[in-house]
């Protein structure tokens, strides 16, 4: 048995006990060749920061208390921005599901919304609300709602039509149809809308929080590159990718296969 | 019990994309008695499907009317179960809770409802998949749970438009004769749609022939009951309906 085949029998045990090196085994390449660039001092050590350097600075950051109070700013404004995106993606992606009349009259406005970018809205949003909560929460709000909407109106129409009859002739009312057919028979469609809404949301609000923050990990990056602090900006790079895969991988994804395998709308 | 009376109804529908107006059925008047099974055979497209959608109030006749023991009907109810040619369960739900549904949302209690799918899924030999979902089934087992979630709301009457047509041969002479024994034992009015011949004349008390959508011709089955497969298809008299019905499907 060669050393190679050796290395890589042990890596594939070690996966199946710890299906997180499955994720971050990808990343140690990567790592080694940032560290060697870096090492080699291709580029002024002030511009290219090397990993072990990042490592310190995030801890740094993370003891004092910064990067955690800055992260929860972050995430909190996605959770309330994203209630509210779904408060009123969900019952206006319903209602364009349901009603032709209504799709008829709504469908090109929704599309002409959602094909300006939320960032688009940014220099009118200041104007209206200025550098704060309201322009930020406005950004979220309007990138995860159109997401949601266009997901549930599409899960909605997608329903086949027996699946209403036969609940109306087993005698549910409107209300009970729409509780017992409509929402469950959308759902799958609901959370694709919500994980594609939240992900997109997460990026905006980043981008907001540079253009008009005053705390969250977009802030912290603009305020490091005033600061002149590359490593600083490479910590909030590498933590909004690191959250958004825990997010997206740990709670999105396994929700998303959930419904679509129980719904048997996923081909085993 | 309730009589099921369709008087003079008429059905057309506008094709957006022709331009132009179908018309589905024409002039149909039928009457059905408690405890009857009555099938319609016609070719395709000849207006089943529209007629058992009127009478389900699925659809609204654009002349005539349904009456259900003399009220007319509006809009579909439990008082006329469905089952449908696509099963049409719901794939978010259990068997039982399939089963379950109607009973559910007439108010009864949630005991009460589960024991009552419990004991119609016995019924047709079910109840071991009743924690199941419908996709982890058959296709053959999917459509007994699709007549068995209508007959435990216990309708008035059973519309059944072509419930057999979407499995295999085999399994749909078991099928048959499934409906033929609960038919036997428990005297539901049912309105039974196919355009097998064999069928009709098997499961049904009175045949009607549907053509370019107007009723052409109505054939008695005096078959005596119990009805199955094996001494039939040796029958003389069977074999001699069913010749009499198809002549009058091609003749009409
Ligand atoms: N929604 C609709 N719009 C326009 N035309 C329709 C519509 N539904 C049915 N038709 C037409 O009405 C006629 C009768 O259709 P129907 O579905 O009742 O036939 P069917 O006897 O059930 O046929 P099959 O045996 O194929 O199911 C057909 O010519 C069909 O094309
Ligand atoms: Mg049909």
């Amino acid at each position: 048995m060669t050393a190679f085949e050796h290395l890589s029998g042990l890596w594939l045990r070690a996966v199946e006990r710890w299906p997180v090196l499955a994720t971050l085994g990808p990343f140690l390449p990567l790592l080694l060749l940032w560290w060697a660039v870096a090492a080699a001092e291709l580029f002024p050590p002030a511009f290219f920061p090397g990993p072990l350097e990042v490592a310190r600075r995030a801890v740094e950051l993370a003891s004092k208390g910064i990067l955690g109070a800055y992260l929860e700013d972050s995430l909190l404004r996605l959770v309330v921005g994203a209630l509210a995106g779904i408060a009123v993606g969900l019952p206006l992606g319903l209602l364009l599901g349901l009603s032709d009349r209504a799709h008829r009259a709504l469908w090109p406005l929704v599309l002409f919304f959602q094909a300006i970018g939320d960032i688009a809205w940014l220099p009118i949003l200041i104007v209206w609300f200025g550098f704060g909560l309201g322009t930020m929460t406005f950004v979220i709000v309007y990138t995860v709602m159109f997401p949601v909407l266009m997901n549930t109106a599409l899960g909605v129409r997608s329903i086949p039509e027996v699946l209403p009859r036969a609940a109306a002739s087993l005698g549910a009312s409107r209300l009970r149809i729409l509780l017992e057919v409509v929402l469950p028979g959308a759902l799958p469609n609901i959370i694709t809308g919500l994980r594609n809404g939240l992900g997109f949301g997460w990026r905006a609000l980043v981008a907001a929080e540079i253009i008009v923050g005053t705390s969250g990990i977009g802030f912290m990056m603009f305020d490091a590159r005033r600061a002149g602090s590359v490593t600083e900006v490479v910590v909030g790079l590498v933590v909004l990718g690191v959250v958004w895969s825990i997010v997206d991988s740990w709670i999105l994804a396994p929700l998303e296969k959930a419904t679509g395998e129980r719904w048997g709308l996923v081909a085993r | 019990m309730k009589q099921l009376v369709v008087e003079n109804l008429g059905k057309i529908y506008f094709d957006p994309r022709l331009g132009e107006r179908v018309t589905a059925l024409e002039a149909v008047s039928l009457r059905i008695t408690p405890g009857e099974f009555v099938a319609v055979v016609g070719p395709s497209g000849c207006g089943k499907t529209t007629l058992l959608n009127l009478i389900a109030g699925f659809l609204e006749p654009t002349s005539g009317r349904i009456l259900l023991d003399g009220r007319p009907v509006e809009g579909p109810g439990p008082d006329r179960g469905v089952v449908f040619q696509s099963y049409a369960l719901f794939p978010w739900k259990t068997v039982l809770e399939n089963v379950a549904f109607g009973p559910r949302m007439r108010g009864l209690p949630r005991a009460e409802c589960e024991a009552r799918a419990k004991r119609y899924l016995e019924l047709v030999g079910l109840g071991h998949v009743a924690q199941r979902y419908p996709r982890e089934l058959s296709g053959g087992m999917q459509q007994r749970v699709g007549v068995v979630r209508a007959l435990a709301n216990e309708p008035e009457i059973l519309l059944m438009d072509e419930p057999f047509a979407a499995v295999d041969a085999q399994t749909r002479m078991t099928l048959q004769e499934e409906l033929a024994r609960i038919f036997e034992e428990r005297r539901p009015t049912i309105f039974f749609i196919t355009h097998d011949v064999n069928e009709a004349v098997f499961l049904a008390d009175r045949v009607l022939v549907l053509s370019k959508g107007r009723l052409r011709e109505e054939l008695p089955v005096p078959i005596p009951r119990p009805r199955r497969w094996a001494p039939l298809v040796e029958d003389d008299a069977f074999k001699g309906l069913v010749g009499r019905v198809l002549q009058a499907v091609r003749a009409a």
